[in-house]
């Protein structure tokens, strides 16, 4: 249990409990707007902090081969951290569009 | 009818599970696959076709008819999807009104009746439904299609060595198009890559791997048996296999990429070409 083990660890859990959030998130929220915030945030934060735990976990036996692999996960963290705002911004942009209203408090869950 | 349909479906669904049971057992060391043709394989590709990738080499060398009427089947896919869902222009109401963007000052004119602006780089044609592309999607996109066109001719050209090769390479290309196609909007990416641009290259990328296989067939030996080409290509025999393996991946590739845009730009105009989706 060195102390790269411990940076992994914490990377990874910390990752977790933003994707745990995340799909609670999307379970609870009460409409499509609200519910595409933690999709949009929590899953682009947590899959981050995932990677980057693996591209760490990956360099701990020390070869050319492996900081490649490691350099490879580090740039999908670099394609999602600009995908998925992205794409939820699209998303929010194409209910806006379609007219969709935001909810307000004390109307319905929808 | 419904009746004498669902009796056929049952019957024909009672005779393959039937005929299933007759199947050997999961990982059965003793079935026919796993006695002589997938140690076959293991042992003898790297040394017969100097491809690492064992599983390139049965699909685009060993059963390279298989795949290659699978090219030919996406190609009909596009091919149908033309047919069934486009409709040209002749059938609509003539002539046509015509939406012009200035694209500096974004004043949008309506010309009635056939009058038209000649193609310039001031003035865009849109269409009647055009709404502004949005800049945050679209400057998202023009930073990701190159890395992402970039590693689809990775994948393509890699395919010996890793997992890939051209059908994967081939619809992760077509995919940055399409991308490029939803961001903007259809006609931007039509006018980029033009209809007729698209039934060429389809026809093309068949046209190279049957073509492959042709070449084989002029140079005495049988068709797709790649080893033929080590005369043209200045190899011995075994890596004129990996290089022929590597022709037919990209014929796939140009077919897989043209038949996914076709596809796309049928379905999402509903054959008009005009504002997808």
């Amino acid at each position: 249990m060195d102390i790269m083990d411990i940076i992994v660890l914490v990377l990874l859990f910390s990752g977790l409990f933003f994707l745990t959030g995340g799909a609670v998130g999307i379970l609870r929220f009460p409409d499509f707007y609200s519910r595409l915030h933690p999709a949009g945030k929590l899953d682009t934060l947590g899959s981050l902090l995932a990677m980057t735990a693996f591209a760490l976990f990956n360099l701990h036996h020390f070869s050319l081969g492996a900081l490649l692999t490691s350099l490879k996960i580090l740039l999908i963290v670099v394609f999602i951290f600009l995908a998925s705002p992205t794409a939820t911004h699209g998303i929010v942009d194409a209910g806006v569009r379609a007219g969709l209203a935001p909810w307000t408090k004390g109307q319905k869950r929808r | 009818m419904k009746i004498i349909g669902l009796i056929i479906v049952v019957v024909t669904g009672a005779l393959l599970i039937y005929a299933a049971a007759d199947f050997p057992a999961w990982s059965d060391p003793a079935s026919p696959a796993s006695t002589y043709l997938s140690p076959y394989f293991i042992e003898k590709t790297m040394e017969e076709t100097s491809v690492p990738n064992i599983v390139t080499a049965v699909l685009a060398d060993y059963r390279g008819f298989d795949t290659m009427f699978e090219t030919t089947v996406i190609f009909s896919a596009g091919v149908v999807c033309f047919f069934l869902l486009r409709i040209s222009r002749r059938e609509e109401e003539e002539p046509e009104t015509r939406y012009y963007r200035h694209v500096l000052t974004g004043v949008t004119i309506q010309l009635k009746e056939g009058y038209k602006i000649p193609p310039s780089a001031d003035f865009e044609r849109i269409d009647a439904v055009w709404t502004p592309p949005d800049l945050i999607i679209k400057t998202g996109c023009r930073i990701l299609i190159p890395f992402i066109q970039l590693f689809a001719l990775y994948v393509i050209a890699h395919g010996h060595h890793s997992p890939g090769g051209g059908f994967q390479g081939g619809v992760i290309l077509g995919a940055s198009v399409i991308l490029f196609a939803i961001s903007h909007d259809l006609r931007t990416a039509v006018r980029r890559m033009s209809e007729k641009l698209i039934g060429i290259l389809c026809a093309v990328g068949v046209s190279i791997y049957a073509g492959t296989g042709a070449l084989c067939l002029l140079l005495k030996q049988n068709f797709l048996d790649y080893s033929a080409l080590a005369g043209v290509l200045h190899v011995d025999p075994i890596t004129a296999r990996s290089h022929g393996i590597l022709m037919v991946e990209i014929g796939v590739g140009i077919a897989v990429l043209a038949t996914m845009i076709w596809i796309y730009n049928n379905i999402s105009s509903a054959g008009r070409y005009r504002q997808g989706l």
